[in-house]
């Protein structure tokens, strides 16, 4: 099969979006990974049942996907924020090992309740379907570009938060030196209850985007988990430009490797990126050295 | 802390021990009065749609086998997990069924996947398999003949695909498959049926499971246009598959197997891009009393007609090939010597049955009996492989309309 230029940038756009998408529980995981400093595991049960939460306030009475999203972000946020008071509250200062095994906790846990309530059965977000813009054979997706914005315009948000209020600017000082941080007059506990309630929202759009595009399952989430712990190490760990990055980076390769491997192996390709990054550049691409004392 | 042992602290370890001890013994006991079987069906994963409903079936199946006063003189123990349509956590509930509840067969592995994965461990404790998969190689891979598939092969899909691509007309197929031993082999049962007949397949590609998107993988197909895609997917994949194609506007037909287009696919994408969809399923063996059986258990159970799970139908044959065996090998036989009896009890030769009861009192009389099931006719050729009948059905304004019955 010859490669047109078309097909390449096809494969771009393909590539751009799926990592848009992943970009946002990355982002969620290497908040808490650089704040909370552990990896947590619950980030994609967070999003499936945020999706649910979606799911649930469509079905109440026909109401607007902005709606839905609304809901989504409101249930991201408080399931969040409540297994942040219940269990990894608790576990502050142990070693970051007890709060990632109580993390898989949390995930069997909330997908459980999920189930039981909510039964096995897909669910999909009901917008229209609307067929493609077609310039010249490159296919351009009305819902992706909306996909697409929406995802940008949180990270645009996040890092806005981030650097621009107080609120981020004591989260990024717990994030290089908590001690510094606390010694500085820093209350790490309304920190830590906005970056948990920052994480579920981030959390609830990364699962609503991904219902609208394809099925909202009780294994949404879990299944979204691994791709998402690539793109952090990719990125760099705690950085959340390196989130956004390594995500692209990742789908973009990925996607453009299909027509040299085939589609089965270009999961495969994202994992061998992820290995060249990691023999080249250890701390990934926009994450900071840190030397072991 | 204090670190000296107290009197109470002994007494405690002591007690613990004891119950430890003791307590394998009471798990383990084997009841001469019982005959254990386990169920894996997939609850949960890709085939969720089904699974409880199967899980049911089998429960309703055992629950009739008891109260007509068992199967060779024991009653059926019946012990559940779930498979959840992946293959590792199905081994370790497998592992848990044969290991620690001790039983003697597992019923209703569906994915192929979970089977190929089951069977080794299966093999191994001497035990019977049973499931409602499709990969060929579960036929070959079955060496000890305890492996009996209620399922038509994905071979047999496939030719059953080919056959109707032919009938109507179709010149330029093209297949996509789910990478596992399920969707490769409806596509590659496809191709070998359709190259056979002097066809040429135009494109053919493998897609991952779990991505939020295949655009990739519909591009390379349907840059080769083809006029009818074969798929062996599953329900979510091609949730998305059909969505992504139907925006970018070629048309195409589509032909699936069933255990994907189903009532759920058509109210995930909507009338409007289903329309038109052919969907090929092993049709129950509907007009048999076996199935009228089944169906009404399966009403009382789940609310539903049993015509809207065939999978269920094929759990419900399961639970009743074993009874009728362990009845045809008498009281206190092997587990060898019950799976011996199987082909004995369904296939032709012999009065036919439809019910336990029924196939209880004729074995009791010393008469053959040829079970019909509620699924197919339920006769297992020498890799323990049954041959149903397909349905092809179209959707038609949100319906899954029955167009054509074939036999291959």
């Amino acid at each position: 099969m010859t490669i047109t230029l078309v097909d390449v940038v096809n494969l771009l756009i393909n590539g751009s979006i799926d990592g848009l998408l992943i970009a946002l529980p990355t982002l969620a995981l290497t908040l808490v990974m650089g704040i909370a400093r552990f990896p947590n595991a619950a980030t994609g049960d967070y999003m499936t049942v945020s999706a649910y939460a979606g799911i649930g306030v469509q079905a109440l009475g026909g109401a607007s996907i902005l709606l839905a999203g609304l809901g989504a972000i409101a249930a991201g946020a408080a399931i969040s924020v409540v297994f942040y008071l219940w269990v990894f509250r608790a576990l502050r200062g142990r070693a970051p090992v007890a709060s990632l095994v109580a993390s898989i906790g949390v995930a069997f846990f909330g997908r459980s309740m999920l189930t039981l309530f909510a039964g096995h059965d897909q669910h999909t977000f009901s917008i229209p379907l609307v067929r493609a813009w077609n310039f010249g054979g490159i296919r351009v997706l009305p819902t992706d570009l909306y996909v697409a914005g929406v995802a940008l315009l949180v990270m645009l948000l996040l890092f806005a938060l981030l650097h621009l209020t107080p609120i981020g600017r004591q989260m990024r000082a717990i994030a290089d030196n908590p001690d510094l941080a606390r010694a500085c007059g820093i209350r790490s506990g309304r920190v830590l209850l906005a970056l948990w309630a920052t994480v579920g929202a981030l959390c609830a759009l990364g699962g609503m985007m991904f219902g609208i595009k394809a099925v909202v399952s009780p294994e949404l989430g879990w299944e979204l988990l691994i791709p998402a712990f690539a793109a952090m190490i990719v990125g760099g760990i705690g950085s959340p430009i390196g989130a956004v990055a390594g995500a692209v980076l990742l789908g973009i390769a990925s996607e453009l490797s299909v027509p040299l491997v085939g589609p089965s192996y270009k999961i495969a390709v994202a994992f061998v990126l992820l290995l060249l990054v990691l023999l080249l550049r250890p701390r990934g691409l926009f994450g900071k050295a840190i030397a072991a004392r | 802390m204090s670190t000296r042992i107290t009197r109470r602290d002994v007494l405690l370890a002591g007690a613990g021990l004891a119950g430890a001890c003791a307590l394998p013994r009471f798990a383990f006991a084997q009841d001469a009065g019982t005959f254990r079987v386990g169920t894996l069906c997939p609850i949960t994963g890709a085939g969720s749609p089904y699974g409880s409903g199967m899980q049911k079936s089998i429960e309703a199946m055992v629950a009739e086998v008891n109260a007509a006063g068992g199967a060779g003189g024991r009653k059926l123990e019946l012990f559940s997990e779930d498979g959840q349509t992946k293959p590792d956590a199905a081994v370790l509930a497998a592992k848990k069924l044969i290991e620690v509840n001790k039983v003697q067969a597992i019923f209703g592995t569906w994915s192929s996947g979970v089977t190929l994965a089951v069977m080794p461990l299966t093999d191994a404790a001497g035990i019977i398999e049973m499931n409602c998969s499709g990969a060929p190689v579960i036929s070959t891979q079955d060496t000890k003949d305890l492996v009996w598939r209620f399922q038509a092969t994905n071979d047999r899909f496939g030719q059953a695909f080919a056959v109707i691509a032919e009938k109507r007309g179709y010149k330029r197929p093209a297949t996509m498959a789910f990478n596992n031993a399920s969707g490769i082999g409806n596509a590659e049962g496809f191709t070998k049926a359709w190259t056979k007949k002097g066809g040429k397949v135009v494109a053919s590609v493998v897609y991952e499971p779990n991505r939020a998107s295949y655009r990739t993988e519909l591009q390379q197909v349907l840059a080769q246009k083809p006029d009818v895609i074969v798929t062996g997917s599953y329900l979510p994949d091609s949730t998305i598959l059909l969505r992504e194609w139907y925006q970018t506007g070629q048309p195409v037909q589509w032909i699936m197997p069933g255990w994907a287009a189903n009532p759920d696919l058509v109210k995930a994408v909507g009338n409007e891009v289903i329309d038109g969809l052919i969907s090929v399923d092993s049709v129950s063996n509907e007009n048999a009393a076996s199935f009228k059986a089944y169906s009404d258990a399966y009403q009382k159970a789940t609310g539903k007609p049993g015509s809207t799970n065939v999978y269920a139908a094929m759990t419900w044959d399961m639970v009743m090939c074993l009874a009728l065996a362990m009845e045809a090998a008498g009281p206190g036989a092997s587990v060898t010597q019950i799976n011996a009896k199987i082909r004995d009890v369904a296939n032709p030769d012999g009065t036919k049955v439809y019910t336990f009861a029924e196939g209880k009192k004729l074995l009791g009389e010393k008469k053959k009996i040829n079970y019909e099931g509620a699924s197919s006719r339920l006769d297992f050729d020498k890799y323990g492989d049954v041959t149903p009948d397909f349905g092809v059905f179209v959707v038609e304004k949100g319906q899954l309309v029955r167009r054509d019955v074939i036999s291959i």
